[in-house]
């Protein structure tokens, strides 16, 4: 290897060390056994995790943001993928338009969002509630969802669907034994992103959030402003593991190496 | 006989429910937010001036576009020797660097900032490290410093950059590079001349994208800067928090969209300039 490929290779290894020291930091925290955050660790304990599994804002917020994520995904998809397959096999002008807005929560910033739709929901007397978060979550989830069903669903050939109806399927057996099978990946994969990001949707959620309807992010920067011991990093190392995994059947699904072909 | 018309499987009503949902709980609520900023016994356009005129909002606007264009400008430093190297040295190692590089997606906001708040303490790691290298001769509290809101904004977001340029960068033929160094131009020479500018798209989108965030994030700024960078973000979180100036929170929202909004015409207009597929 010449000179300036071996500096790439050690600019590499320089990258993933930035990349993973702050996420291996925290993991090591959360099995510490003393009371206060200090790195390296003195010795390894679980008694943070007791603590997590102990203390009941966590376990009701955790529970809180998996049913919103997985609440708001459905409904995303439910409501996204028809127009997707509506829009992605017309050539009207109108329907580039629909696509635009259907994926612009993409670009408006969260807390801008939040926000208007705060004033907007109280104005309607409907402000503080688990369906106004579900509202919020839904918007945001809507844009990964209809884009990746696009995407899977322009690169399909067309003539399969229209043999099957030639050869007699109706309408909805096209859809349901043609059509949603081959663009599940592209509903999975949306969906995942969805998830994943409603899971840390921090800015969209302190907004609407109740002593009932908190999602974990909320609880965990309120109890941040309060106390400071590895408790926030066990939680932290839950929350990751169950992103990661969320990736892994992802990988399965759709593959990893795709998102580079966006 | 004519042509039949292709098979059609979905209706054009097929979008009538979400179109409904995004009109109600999108259009209208954003819409509503530009009549929002104005308060009795002020004119419509109050907080704008006051936003555009006042030197301490001013100094906030100029700010945010400070941190939006430093934190742009450093994470495509960072990301860009990367996704070069995604594209042409990973090969079958390519999936295992794309976990690498979206692994700060998979995290909460709340453990990354603790994390770069333990590594970046007085007595954390990095401190250390300087220490033990003889770069510094006393510990620094760089957790509470701009650099840390800056060192924590490119983590986070130079996935957004490394992918982009990927993207486009797959698309170069190697055999271009391969002939300008045939030709006798030096390394140097055929990254600045052919790998460089035909890589410009994923360069543009990543950048747009991540100085977009960039101005809609506030909490690195409030976890890691130290009360030490305000930008608009900042304040409308601020507002909401602990003066419940609704009318003046909307008028800053409005700028912060107004600018996303410019952000995203300039890519359009860009991508459609050049004729790139989106």
């Amino acid at each position: 290897m010449s000179g300036p490929v071996l500096m790439l290779f050690a600019y590499m290894a320089l990258f993933m060390l930035f990349i993973t020291l702050p996420i291996a930091a925290v993991v090591v925290i959360s099995f510490s056994d003393s009371s206060f955050i200090a790195f390296p660790i003195t010795g390894l304990s679980l008694k943070w995790y007791r603590h997590i599994v102990e203390y009941q804002p966590f376990v009701t917020s955790l529970a809180t943001s998996i049913e919103l994520a997985l609440a708001s995904t459905v409904l995303g998809a439910v409501l996204g993928v028809p127009a997707a397959l509506a829009l992605a096999r017309s050539r009207r002008a109108l329907a580039g338009v629909v696509a635009n807005l259907l994926l612009a929560p993409l670009s408006v910033p969260a807390i801008v969002l939040g926000f208007a739709l705060l004033y907007f929901l109280s104005a309607l007397s409907f402000g503080l509630s688990f369906g106004a978060l579900l509202i919020a979550h839904t918007v945001a989830g809507i844009p990964y969802i209809v884009r990746t069903v696009l995407a899977t669903y322009r690169a399909l050939p067309r003539d399969l669907e229209e043999c099957a109806s030639i050869l007699g399927a109706t309408r909805g057996q096209v859809l349901w034994h043609l059509t949603l099978p081959m663009v599940r990946p592209g509903i999975f994969a949306g969906g995942m992103f969805a998830v994943l990001t409603s899971l840390d949707n921090l800015p969209l959620s302190f907004f609407f959030g109740t002593a009932t309807t908190n999602t974990l992010p909320v609880v965990m920067l309120s109890y941040m402003e309060n106390q400071f011991d590895p408790s926030i990093a066990a939680i932290s190392t839950v929350q990751m593991l169950i992103a990661v995994s969320c990736l892994f059947v992802l990988d399965r699904i759709y593959g990893v190496e795709r998102l580079t072909a966006v | 006989m004519s042509a039949q018309p292709a098979y059609r499987l979905a209706a054009p009503n097929w979008c009538l429910p979400v179109l409904l949902f995004m009109a109600f709980f999108f259009v209208i609520p954003l819409a509503a937010n530009l009549l929002r900023t104005q308060s009795p016994g002020t004119g419509p356009f109050f907080y704008y001036i006051k936003l555009l005129t006042d030197p301490y909002y001013a100094g906030v606007l100029w700010e945010t576009l400070k941190v939006g264009l430093i934190t742009t400008f450093a994470t495509l430093l960072v990301g860009y020797p990367v996704a070069f190297f995604m594209v042409r040295f990973a090969g079958r190692w390519n999936a295992l660097i794309v976990f690498f590089v979206i692994a700060p997606l998979l995290t909460s906001i709340i453990m990354r900032t603790f994390g770069w708040r333990v590594l970046l303490a007085r007595r954390g790691l990095l401190n250390t490290w300087l220490l033990d290298w003889g770069l510094i001769s006393r510990p620094q509290n760089i957790a509470d410093d701009p650099i840390a809101v800056y060192i924590g904004l490119v983590h986070v977001l130079v996935p957004f950059m490394v992918l982009s340029i990927a993207a486009v960068l797959q698309g170069v033929d190697v055999s271009l590079e391969e002939s300008a160094r045939m030709l006798g131009a030096g390394r140097l020479r055929t990254f600045l001349h052919v790998t460089l500018p035909l890589s410009m798209d994923g360069i543009a989108t990543g950048c747009i994208l991540v100085f977009v965030v960039t101005n809609g994030s506030f909490l690195t700024m409030l976890l890691l800067g130290g009360g030490k960078i305000k930008t608009l973000a900042l304040l409308i979180y601020q507002q909401f928090n602990t003066t419940q100036d609704v009318a003046f929170a909307a008028a800053m929202g409005n700028i912060l969209m107004l600018v996303a909004a410019i952000c995203f015409a300039l890519q359009f207009h860009l991508l459609r300039h050049r004729g790139v597929k989106t």
